[in-house]
């Protein structure tokens, strides 16, 4: 199968906004999604970005049954490590299930490692659900480490009240 | 205890350095540590900084033994989730011993907080190792919740060969 993987414009914003969807629905939390396309093409195309992305796409004569020729994403944006430097955290990467095992996962994944590269980041970084042994292992293949297992590392988060309330405590010097 | 919090300037990356490395020493890693000052300085301070910091100062009549005013501190960064849109990251917290359960962690996560809402995040996220029962209760208390327990998250990593194998074209 031809495919191209290219940096994404705001005009792909739709697509990958229906990915974004998609994605969410085969990790079994498509009710999480609360941004649409317009905030992806005001947050990945401003002067100082919160993202950048990657797209592939196919020619037309191999487009989706639905007519998409933008068949796979990769979402990511830089990071800080105290320790090591400058890394790239991958949020999503994700390939049309009609379109699997024709290497796209595999060149857009080497392809943010290449970017992560040239801007010098040691470390590629990213997660994965526990029960999502198909990309634990596509993960693990390419020698990724599950530092959650080995290390004891665990994400945290704050957002909606607990989040304000946290604020509320700021201190106003 | 009188202490207070302003955002980090580039003559702060020697004590911040300094609390890297302390940090590293109680998590057990100080071996792993590759950053220096000027690298901080460099990162931290250029035209497109990988990293924002904020300190916590207190006078000079609490000084530390050798000297410091300078306390505690913590790292941040914006990032993305492509669900809820902008957030913020959270790379290190951390006060000097000597000077904890003065409410300064606390102030400074807020500040984070604060910061991060300014700039449109709906999310503050970090890590934690979990055997750092101190800390995680410490999160715990503030409303956070455990992503990885929750939902299932676990963090991976690439790095060194298998980062260099995965970018070859």
């Amino acid at each position: 199968m031809n495919f191209k993987l290219r940096a994404a414009t705001k005009d792909d914003c739709k697509d990958i906004s229906r990915m974004i969807t998609e994605l969410a629905v085969y990790e079994n939390m498509p009710d999480q999604v609360k941004i649409s396309h317009e905030e992806l093409e005001r947050d990945g195309f401003c002067q100082n970005p919160f993202f950048e992305c990657l797209i592939a796409e196919v020619p037309e004569e191999q487009k989706s049954k639905e007519g998409f020729t933008v068949v796979g994403y990769a979402l990511y944006f830089y990071t800080y490590s105290t320790w090591m430097g400058p890394t790239v955290y991958l949020e999503d990467l994700y390939v049309m299930p009609e379109f699997r095992g024709n290497g796209i996962g595999k060149g857009l994944l080497c392809k943010v490692a290449e970017v992560a590269k040239k801007k010098q980041c040691v470390r590629l970084q990213l997660s994965v659900l526990n029960w999502n042994t198909p990309s634990r292992d596509f993960y693990a293949a390419k020698g990724a480490k599950d530092l959650t297992a080995t290390e004891g590392w665990h994400f945290i988060r704050f957002d909606g009240q607990n989040l304000d309330n946290l604020v509320n405590e700021a201190p106003t010097n | 205890m009188d202490f207070s919090i302003r955002a980090a300037n580039v003559e702060d990356c020697k004590d911040i350095a300094r609390m890297i490395r302390e940090l590293a020493e109680y998590e057990k890693v100080s071996d792993h540590i590759k950053i220096t000052q000027r690298d901080l300085e460099q990162d931290g301070f250029s035209k497109n900084p990988f990293f924002h910091g904020i300190v916590a100062e207190v006078s000079e009549q609490h000084r530390t033994k050798d000297g410091h005013t300078k306390i505690g501190y913590a790292l941040y960064f914006f990032a993305y989730s492509s669900w809820t849109g902008r957030a913020v990251f959270m790379e290190d917290l951390y006060v000097m011993p000597e000077f904890r359960g003065n409410g300064i962690g606390k102030a400074l996560m807020s500040k984070v907080a604060q910061l991060g809402l300014a700039a449109g995040c709906n999310q503050l996220n970090f890590t934690v190792l979990d055997w750092n029962k101190s800390s995680v209760d410490f999160y715990l208390s503030q409303g956070c919740f455990n992503v990885t327990t929750k939902m299932g998250y676990h963090c991976m990593r690439c790095e060194g060969k298998a980062l260099e194998d995965l970018a070859q074209p």
